[in-house]
């Protein structure tokens, strides 16, 4: 996925330029604002983020422009919080509408939104994990090894899910838990390890022993 | 204007044609005239000088009820002095002047302060725009290091949030005058609402250990902008006066006219004598004292806000147990047919 930043303040537009690389997008950052319409159609992103307020043109008119030409989606950045302006951003074609200071996890949201509703996603995710011959099934919220299955409630699904995509590591409990909260599941430290003391207890029930490892002081490793 | 008071105001009239009645009998006395014809002329006196004054006074008393009529009907009073009603008298002409000039000056002292606000309140606004750059920076720093795992950025981006917050309400509490300027009514998945303010203050709620629970399926028709602070500010409080294992609801009761949202907490609860004061402007209460610095402001804006939106709000309390503020939407039958 190719995602073109056009913003104005060096700062911002150095740390979204790593943010959104950090989450595995491709990335240009237009540094140069004349004809921005133009080089946006050359280029041809896959996403837009565009800044209202530009030296000398408002992000509106670009907007405008783009638009002429090319259905690429649009999602506004912007300092500002009017409703008017959010009118505006949509009535001039702009996909979604994000003030600033945005969360990070909020704006990665929002961009995979857009992109999910413009095109189909050209990345599926496998609905079965496997870690050590046990097998994490999404679709069905269960764990299976061998012939037997245990069900897992949604927040022993959440964990296992992340636990799995990061087999072999270390993964830090504060780590756990905001990726929980990314996920809607508000658990704290405490509640997480009932959880994974229940995680735990349904393993053994279908025969598996030490798969889940508390490495004290760090956090889990699978 | 009541009749004895005019009487009262017309007393020295009244004395002095006293007086010349006096004046008139002794005179005709003295000259020969007969009792009989003395008194007729005194009774005539009398009855001409009665009818004035019941006509003046139902004169007056009818021009005094059209400007009080007037008075009241009035949005700005102190224009009064445009609407006074024509006379022909000396004094109503020379007072009508003087209140006009006399509201004149108060008329061009509002705009002076009117425009004076709006400059302020127009310069808090771009300044909250400029600020929020640096904090946009600051925010995206923090989180593109947060993997690195040091201890210092985290706090940085914590406190980072707290002046975002702090910001927000300026912008707020400078806006809340003219809501009507910055609205988007739209149906509202309340569920969405509470999951991105949960998400904007992640890091300061999962720092104290907080817990929440959501179940927020009904829709409302409102501002998500505007509800979003306001949950904003709620949720602020319930972990400022959190208990010792914090737990966050946040649930929906559909109701006949209506749609309640509440967030319930177990923190340490509002006494009874100050539950109906915490919505006051700059109140901070026994909590405000004793825990983190209260600026009384908080809660004040969402009520401020909830006016302005048509949303009643209110706050439920048990010491030491918890509280549980609501929100309750009305279900607009004009908005629900569209």
């Amino acid at each position: 996925m190719y995602i073109l930043v056009i913003e104005d303040e060096p700062v911002i537009r150095k740390e979204l330029k790593i943010l959104l690389e950090n989450a595995l997008y491709q990335v240009t950052a237009l540094e140069d604002f004349d004809s921005v319409a133009e080089q946006v159609i050359r280029k041809k992103p896959d996403l837009v983020l565009l800044d209202l307020n530009l030296p000398d043109v408002t992000g509106f008119d670009i907007c405008t422009e783009i638009r002429e030409q090319s259905e690429i989606p649009i999602i506004f950045l912007t300092g500002r919080t009017d409703s008017m302006d959010e009118l505006t951003g949509m009535l001039k074609g702009g996909d979604d509408y994000i003030t600033k200071p945005y969360q990070a996890p909020i704006l990665l949201a929002r961009i995979a939104a857009v992109l999910k509703r413009t095109r189909i996603s050209e990345t599926k995710e496998s609905t079965v994990l496997t870690c050590h011959g046990v097998h994490l099934d999404l679709v069905h919220t269960c764990l299976e090894y061998g012939e037997k299955r245990v069900d897992l409630s949604k927040n022993e699904l959440k964990i296992l899910h992340y636990l799995f995509q990061h087999a072999g590591e270390i993964v830090p409990r504060l780590d756990m838990i905001e990726h929980l909260w990314e996920n809607q599941v508000f658990i704290d430290d405490n509640t997480l390890s009932v959880n994974v003391t229940r995680i735990r207890e349904k393993l053994k029930s279908i025969g598996v022993t030490r798969l889940i490892e508390t490495k004290r002081g760090m956090g889990y490793r699978v | 204007m009541r009749l004895i008071d005019f009487l009262k105001d017309k007393f020295l009239l009244i004395l002095l044609h006293i007086f010349c009645m006096c004046t008139l009998g002794i005179f005709l006395h003295v000259t020969g005239y007969s009792f009989s014809n003395l008194i007729l002329i005194e009774i005539f006196w009398l009855l001409i000088l009665g009818t004035w004054l019941l006509v003046t006074y139902i004169q007056r008393y009818c021009y005094f009820r059209q400007i009080e009529q007037t008075l009241d009907r009035m949005d700005q009073r102190y224009l009064l002095g445009e609407m006074l009603p024509d006379s022909y008298r000396l004094e109503d002409k020379l007072y009508r002047e003087m209140i006009r000039k006399s509201n004149k000056s108060v008329i061009e002292k509002i705009h002076q302060i009117e425009d004076e606000k709006k400059d302020y309140r127009e310069y808090i606004e771009s300044w909250v725009h400029e600020i929020k750059m640096p904090i946009t920076s600051i925010a995206l720093t923090c989180e593109n290091r947060r993997r690195s795992n040091v201890e210092e950025l985290r706090t940085i981006g914590l406190e980072n949030q707290k002046i975002e917050n702090y910001v927000d309400m300026a912008l707020y509490y400078a806006r809340s005058d003219e809501v009507y300027k910055d609205y988007l009514i739209s149906e509202t998945d309340l569920q969405e609402v509470v999951y991105e303010v949960l998400a904007k203050n992640q890091g300061y709620l999962i720092q104290n250990q907080v817990q929440a629970e959501v179940d927020c399926p009904d829709l409302v028709y409102t501002d998500k902008k505007w509800i979003a602070f306001i949950l904003n500010q709620m949720i602020l409080n319930s972990i400022k006066y959190r208990g010792d294992t914090p737990m966050l609801k946040f649930y929906t009761i559909k109701q006949e006219q209506g749609v309640l949202l509440a967030l319930e907490d177990n923190g340490t609860g509002i006494g009874e004598s100050e539950l109906a004061r915490i919505f006051e402007k700059g109140f901070t209460g026994s909590n405000g004292r004793s825990h983190e610095r209260a600026t009384g402001m908080g809660l004040y804006l969402c009520r401020k806000l909830c006016q302005k939106l048509g949303i009643e709000v209110w706050a439920e309390s048990i010491i030491g147990k918890g509280t549980r503020m609501i929100l309750d939407f009305p279900i607009s039958s004009y908005l629900s047919k569209l």
